[in-house]
Order: structure tokens, then C-alpha cells, then sequence
């Protein structure tokens, strides 16, 4: 994901490309319509020069028509040098069908042949020399450049035969001739140029001024219809790849990109729901795990705890049996030898501490044994309660506990569970043996039963609490190990808790301690209760 | 007929019990294994015989059920450790007369002797 968003900008935009396309279409459109009017208006004004020039020339062949027919040369030259003086004519001459010039305005030029390939001649004939081939459409007049890059209208008129001038007196001209003479005007069209360059010049002005605003406008309008959005969607891009989702695109228009933008906000909104809903997940993923794990570790300490007591309890019970032959001799040789000294001698008293001692052992080897039995001889239905009330009954008449108050508050219910009475009432004993033992013979008891629901599993807990030295917590881990014990040597084994943990564990149940050095102790005993009968 | 025979691979539980019961006026016999006690069994008639529950050879519990087949007047009391209280339970079903704990004191074992004798004064 980090690498398809990983953004760079952009080489060249779309706007620039768009703005580039358009703006070239407009240049090469606006030089076609350039060059089109410029042409257009070029064509109009000769045109109207023509028309102009045409009317010139007509307005000439009137002015010498009465001097060529009183043949008076001198009026005929007179007339055309005066219509050469306007500004812009610069030559005006009249010359016979063969090209001789006979009058012009310029007098140097009279005598001489015109060029018989300009427009004078090759406006009617394809050939000058051959004067009958003649052409269809004929042009009376050509443009060409005279001195200063002017253009120079040369425009031609037939002067034709009349009926007053086959008849004049002088007889110059008979009646089969059709055309006298032409009658050719050089016109100066240096201020129709002027005025078309300056046309030209504001036309070209005026296209590339449209170009220009266009092209801005365009620019402005591409600017902020395309390339801003864009922009704008791009570094939100740039935020979501790095890992920004509260981000949101701020384009609010009605077009593509404004739904583009909503649809690229929506899709953030999900992506951030869905990182969230992922994070969620691994959380409680990461919570269950941890849960697991410690309930393994736990589940792994309580089966290694309960193989380490086993395999402690099977070695205990090998170690105790073979233990109990040799005992059988020591009590036996012991009580002989008793027998052969006088009652309160010295040695029969020593004696009796060897006896006593051995007892002693036999005692701790029962325990051991005990422990290492892992099931009871006897199971049936057990009434808790009524095993605790013997066992309580039973030691307080014991003087061990006479200088210690119990507080009895048993829950009122059948609590049965299957198992051996005879383990049960060991258990409570030796719970009451630890709390009188942690309390010096006084002090309170308080022992209680009650009903609880654990996984879904009816469970007994019966409570022993006791105003003793209370449990260090370093010795808290070792509590329920066999041969562990804080009492002097000689008055406990070690093995009280470790047997009552056994059993408890063997009838699917658990032992909790809670503990304030000082201040006393309280096991809770967990059982699981049997199904009530019907 | 005060005979006993005791069987125990363990040499100081025979000499502890022939102790005991010698200066009480029993005859005590010693097999040290099921095999041999059987041995002695087959030669001379006893009034009680002390079997060990847990012995190497053979176990305790297959001698009591050749006795009691073989020698239905022979009286047998368990010797027997914590442990196999179960075991012992099994013998007297077994049709053993009783059992005793070890480790036992004089007075438990001639307690014990003296209830199978009773009858036979």
C-alpha cells in the first residue's frame, strides 16, 4: 500500500497539457481567420481601386474625346498632363492597337513602345504578336510594386471605333477598325496600403489580444476546475500513504471532481472505521492471547506442582515403606530392652525416648503416606457440614484449642460432595492445627461455608480464617510443598498442606490463601459439589 | 500347638517378631521368602503363620491363597505397610484372620498372637 501511494509530483499537468492543446488549436484557428479577412479585405479594396481605376479611365477617354476628334494633339496632352496631377496618378498615357505611346502625361515616354508583356497587351491576346487569338476573361489592369514598395494599379481602357470617328474630317481612322487606342492610367494605391496595413496591424492586434484573454481565461478556468482539485486530492493522498486518516478533501463543487473528492472522503471514512475495527481486533486478540497464555503457564505450573508432588509422593511412599522394616526392629529391640531395666531406671527412660522418637517417625511416614495415596478407600456422598461440625467438636475438646473462640457460620445447605469423609475431616484438621499452631493456642476462628457458582459448576467453599502470625510472601509459593513448614523442628512435618492440596486437587477442587503478616490468615477451600439427588 | 511361622524377606521384622513371641512360649519357625515357607509348611503343621505382604519371589497374597487351600487349620495374620491398607483389606476377604501395621510395637504383635490362640487354650 505504502508503495502504490508513495506520490511524487506530477512531470507535466494536465492543466499545462490542456492549456498547451487548446491554446495551439486557438493560434493556428486565429491565424486562418487572420489571414482569411486580411486576404478578404485586401481583394474588396483592390476591387473597389479597380471600379475606381475603371472610372478613371472612362472619365479620361471623355475628357479627350472632343481633342482626339478635332485631332488637336496639343489639347489632348494638355487634358492628360492636368489628369495626372491628382495625388496617386502617376502616369496616364494613350497608345495606338501595334503599343505605340502617342500621348502620355509624362512627355519623355511619347514615341516609345510599350512592353508588350504587361497587362497592356496580354490582357486581351495570348500571343501580342498574334493579334487575333484573344482571351475569354479579360483582365484590364495588373498590380506591381513601384519605388518605396507601393503597389502600382496599372489599368487599362479600349478607346473603341464610334461612328464620329470614321466620319471626322480628318479620316485618321476607317469604319472596319474596332478598337482606336487604349487608354492606360498608372495608379499609386500607397494610401489604400497604408490603410490596409494599419487594418491589418489592429487585426492582428485585436487576434492576438482574443488569444491571449482566452488563454488566460482558460488557464484561470482549468486552474480551478482541474488542476487545484487535483492538487488537493493528490497531497490528501500524500496524508492518507502517511498514515493521516482523519484527513478529509476540501473540494465542494457539483462536478466529477467534487464527487471524486466525496467519494475519496467516504472511502477514508472507511478505511479509518476499518483500521479502527482492525485495531479493536488485534487489542482484544492481543488481551485473549495474554489470557491464554497465562492461563497455559498457570495450567503448566499447577501440572508440573502436581507431577512434582506425585513423583515427590511416590518416591516418599517407596522411601517410607522400606523406612518402616527397619522402625519395626528399632520399637521392637527398643521395648525388649525396656523390659530388662527397672521402670524409673535411667536407661529404661532412654529407652523410652528412642520408643517415643521412632513413634515419631512412624507418625511422619503415615503422613507421607497418605500423601502419596492418591485415591480415597472410601467414596460416597459427604455432607460437609456435617464432617466440619464433628471435626470442630472433636477439637475443641482437645486442649490445644481450649483458649480458642469459634466462630461457626455455616450456610444452610446440604453441601454433599463425593469423596472419603475420613479426608475431608484431615483436611479441616490440619486446618485447624496451622491456625491454632499460628495463633499460640488463642485467639478467634472463624469458619464458614457457602455456596458459589464457578465456570457455570455449583462449588462449596468453606473458609478458615485465623487471627495468627499470618504467611510471609516469600514462603507463599512454597506453602503447599511437601516437607515445607515454618514450625520448630519436631512439631510439624511439613506435610499437612501438601496432603490436604492433594486431596482437594484430586476431588477437581482448589485451595486459596490470603494473607496479612500479623494480622492472620484465611484458606478457602473449594469443592465441587456433587448433582442433587432425586 | 503354639507353632508360628513367620515369613518376611526382611531379617530384622523375622528377628523382631521371633524376639517377641520366643519368650512368650511360642515355637517360631523363619522363611525368609514364600518359597521357603511354603517348604516348612509341607514338613511340620503350624498354628499361625505371619505373612509379609510385599516380597520379592513371591507375593504374599498368592502364599495366603496356597495356604488356606492347602492348609485350611493354618491361622494367617498380614503384616503389612500404610500403604497397602487395600491389600490388606483384599487378604482378610481373602480369608487371611487379620492384619497388623507395620511399624508394630511388642504389644500389638502378641496382642494379635494371642487372639488367634485364644480358641486353642
Amino acid at each position: 500500500m505504502r508503495n502504490i501511494l508513495n506520490l511524487k509530483n506530477p512531470d507535466s499537468s494536465i492543466a499545462t497539457k490542456l492549456i498547451i492543446a487548446i491554446g495551439l488549436l486557438m493560434i493556428i484557428l486565429s491565424f486562418i481567420f487572420w489571414y482569411a479577412i486580411l486576404k478578404k479585405q485586401e481583394k474588396d479594396i483592390m476591387s473597389i481601386a479597380v471600379r475606381y481605376g475603371g472610372s478613371f479611365v472612362n472619365f479620361t477617354k471623355e475628357s479627350i474625346h472632343h481633342s482626339l476628334l478635332t485631332a488637336s494633339r496639343d489639347e489632348t496632352q494638355r487634358i492628360l498632363e492636368t489628369l495626372s496631377t491628382p495625388e496617386g496618378v502617376r502616369q496616364v498615357k494613350l497608345y495606338d492597337h501595334k503599343g505605340a505611346i502617342l500621348y502620355s502625361s509624362h512627355k519623355e515616354s511619347i514615341g516609345l513602345t510599350i512592353d508588350k508583356n504587361s497587362v497592356s497587351c496580354r490582357g486581351c491576346h495570348t500571343d501580342p504578336e498574334k493579334s487575333g487569338a484573344l482571351l475569354n476573361d479579360q483582365p484590364k489592369w495588373s498590380v506591381s510594386r513601384e519605388k518605396g514598395n507601393h503597389t502600382l494599379l496599372k489599368i487599362v481602357g479600349a478607346i473603341p471605333n464610334e461612328p464620329s470617328c470614321n466620319t471626322a474630317s480628318c479620316h485618321a481612322h476607317t469604319k472596319e477598325q474596332q478598337i482606336l487606342g487604349f487608354i492606360e492610367a498608372d495608379l499609386s494605391l500607397a494610401i489604400l496600403d497604408e490603410a490596409l496595413f494599419k487594418q491589418g496591424l489592429a487585426l492582428t492586434t485585436y487576434v492576438v489580444v482574443f488569444v491571449l484573454a482566452v488563454a488566460l481565461f482558460l488557464g484561470i478556468i482549468i486552474y480551478k476546475v482541474v488542476s487545484k482539485p487535483v492538487r488537493e486530492l493528490v497531497s490528501g493522498m500524500k496524508e492518507v500513504a502517511g498514515g493521516n486518516l482523519d484527513y478529509s478533501v476540501p473540494i465542494k463543487s457539483s462536478d466529477e471532481m467534487g464527487v471524486l473528492a466525496e467519494a475519496f472522503n467516504a472511502m477514508l471514512l472507511d478505511l479509518k472505521s476499518a483500521r479502527e475495527q482492525g485495531e479493536k481486533w488485534t487489542q482484544t486478540l492481543e488481551a485473549e492471547i495474554a489470557k491464554k497464555t497465562e492461563e497455559i503457564q498457570r495450567t503448566h505450573i499447577n501440572l508440573m506442582q502436581t507431577e512434582k508432588l506425585a513423583s515427590l509422593g511416590r518416591m516418599a511412599a517407596g522411601v517410607a515403606h522400606e523406612i518402616n522394616n527397619p522402625l519395626t526392629g528399632v520399637v521392637t529391640f527398643a521395648h525388649l530392652l525396656k523390659k530388662r531395666f527397672p521402670q524409673n531406671s535411667l536407661e529404661a527412660e532412654d529407652l523410652n525416648v528412642i520408643i517415643e522418637q521412632s513413634e515419631r517417625c512412624s507418625k511422619i511416614i503415615k503422613n507421607l503416606l497418605t500423601f502419596a495415596r492418591a485415591t480415597p478407600s472410601e467414596k460416597g456422598r459427604v455432607s460437609i457440614n456435617d464432617v466440619l461440625s464433628r471435626t470442630i467438636f472433636m477439637v475443641q475438646n482437645q486442649e490445644k484449642f481450649h483458649h480458642i473462640k469459634f466462630n461457626i457460620k455455616l450456610e444452610d445447605s446440604h453441601f454433599t460432595i463425593i469423596g472419603d469423609p475420613s479426608q475431608f475431616q484431615q483436611i479441616f484438621l490440619n486446618m485447624f492445627i496451622n491456625a491454632a499452631d499460628a495463633m499460640n493456642g488463642r485467639g478467634n476462628m472463624f469458619i464458614s461455608t457457602r455456596r458459589l457458582t464457578e465456570n457455570a459448576k455449583p462449588y462449596v467453599e468453606i473458609e478458615f480464617t485465623d487471627e495468627g502470625c499470618g504467611i510471609k510472601e516469600e514462603d507463599m509459593p512454597k506453602l503447599f510443598e511437601p516437607f515445607f513448614t515454618t514450625k520448630p523442628v519436631g512439631k510439624g512435618t511439613g506435610l499437612g498442606l501438601s496432603v490436604s492440596h492433594g486431596i482437594v486437587k484430586h476431588l477437581g477442587g482448589y485451595i486459596k490463601v490470603k494473607s496479612v503478616v500479623g494480622k492472620g490468615t484465611s484458606f478457602l477451600v473449594r469443592l465441587p459439589l456433587a448433582e442433587e439427588e432425586k | 500347638m503354639k507353632k508360628i511361622l513367620i515369613i518376611d524377606d526382611e531379617a530384622i521384622v523375622r528377628t523382631s517378631c521371633d524376639r517377641t513371641l520366643g519368650p512368650e512360649g511360642y515355637t517360631v519357625k523363619m522363611a525368609a521368602s514364600g518359597k521357603d515357607g511354603i517348604e516348612f509348611l509341607e514338613k511340620e503343621p503350624f498354628g499361625l503363620v505371619l505373612l509379609d505382604l510385599k516380597m520379592p519371589d513371591m507375593d504374599g497374597l498368592e502364599v495366603l491363597s496356597k495356604i488356606n487351600s492347602n492348609w485350611p487349620d493354618t491361622k494367617v495374620v498380614m503384616i503389612t505397610g500404610y500403604s497397602t491398607v487395600e491389600t490388606a483389606v483384599q487378604a482378610l476377604r481373602m480369608g487371611a484372620y487379620n492384619f497388623i501395621e507395620k511399624p508394630f510395637t511388642p504389644d500389638t504383635l502378641l496382642a494379635a498372637v494371642t487372639e488367634v490362640f485364644k480358641d486353642q487354650k
